[in-house]
């Protein structure tokens, strides 16, 4: 995956990446889980969420493979060890970016 | 089929063949859960349908979504001059290749091949055979290839005229004689004799109606792919 600078880019894939560091999921799992977890707030179009995991999964970070459930054959996405590493990597810049937010509202809020 | 448009789209965009039948598939499995959810939270038959629809995203929106990611465009668009414009002539040896070297085994383990052996009738025939079959069935099957690859990828007839046109230009025609005038031994193998040069033209004269039948069948596929592609116009 090559470094994506804007601002919001990098959020789905570390919303992907975190979800599947618990248990393997499908696409549509995936995304009711992201809906929910984050209140709505964070809702990618329901389709436009695949070329994400098939670049992750070309880029290494994920494996898929098919699975039948309960009569329904879909394709499952595990995260890899170096998908657990790249999650680090965008955890800690979120974190920093997170820090660099509260600190910006802070000095706002003290101006006032 | 529900998503026709969206895999030209992404096949004409250079995306790989693999990755556009998965996601396709991906998309249909989520179409149906958005649907199931819909009638679970009461809507009916076709309205259920359209809602889940729109929730999935619009063609363009899905489209471009994939188009994005270049990690998933095929080598074939990203190196098309690589794939039509050197592979060819390798190909169409390989395939070539492949029953004259049957033919060496069974020269080789029936000892026909040794210097000064005597070698069957039926073993003859069968060489000059084989070579006709390079020729006629392996040769035109390296062009079909190309062709359908071209096809498959969505790609500019161009190229597969430029697959076909190279080896066919190469001249790369079998031989297996068994009676060589003034010289001793056999001669089995794929010869490369441009034929925008004497040598391959006298090579091309001598053996006409085989060459003809080669370069028909060669250009045939071709031909198939570019009416084919008139028609959808």
């Amino acid at each position: 995956m090559t470094e994506d600078n804007s601002f919001m880019s990098g959020l789905p894939e570390l919303a992907i990446l975190r979800l599947l560091q618990d248990q393997e999921m499908y696409g549509y799992e995936i995304v009711q889980a992201i809906a929910a977890r984050t209140g709505a707030a964070l809702s990618p179009g329901e389709g436009v969420i695949y070329p994400l995991l098939h670049a992750l999964e070309k880029s290494g970070a994920l494996r898929s493979r098919r699975k039948t459930v309960a009569g329904r054959s879909r394709v499952y996405y595990t995260l890899t060890a170096k998908g657990a590493r790249r999650l680090s990597a965008l955890t800690s810049r979120w974190s920093d970016l997170n820090g660099a937010v509260q600190a910006l509202m802070g000095g706002a809020l003290a101006v006032r | 089929m529900p998503f026709d448009n969206l895999a030209e789209t992404l096949l004409r965009g250079g995306i790989a063949p693999r990755h556009v039948r998965r996601y396709l598939a991906e998309l249909s499995e989520h179409l149906d859960d958005l649907t199931e959810k819909q009638r679970a939270q009461g809507y009916e038959g076709k309205d259920a349908e359209l809602r889940a629809r729109a929730l999935l995203g619009e063609d363009r929106e899905l489209a471009a979504a994939m188009l994005e990611q270049k990690s998933l465009r095929s080598i074939t668009a990203r190196a098309p001059w690589a794939l039509f414009g050197i592979l060819p002539p390798f190909a169409a040896t390989a395939a070539m290749l492949v029953p004259l070297g049957i033919l060496v085994v069974i020269g080789k383990v029936l000892g026909f091949l040794e210097k000064g052996a005597a070698r069957p009738h039926w073993f003859e025939q069968l060489g000059t055979a084989t070579a006709a079959c390079a020729n006629l069935v392996f040769f035109p099957l390296a062009s079909v290839l190309f062709v359908a690859l071209v096809a498959r990828h969505r790609l500019s007839l161009y190229w597969a005229l430029v697959a076909v046109a190279i080896p066919l230009l190469l001249f790369l025609h079998s031989v297996a004689e068994f009676t060589i005038p003034g010289h001793p031994g056999i001669r089995i193998g794929v010869g490369m004799a441009p034929i925008f040069l004497p040598k391959g033209w006298k090579t091309a004269a001598a053996d006409w109606p085989i060459v003809t039948a080669q370069y028909v069948l060669a250009l045939l596929p071709l031909i198939w792919l570019a009416r084919r592609r008139l028609a959808a116009r």
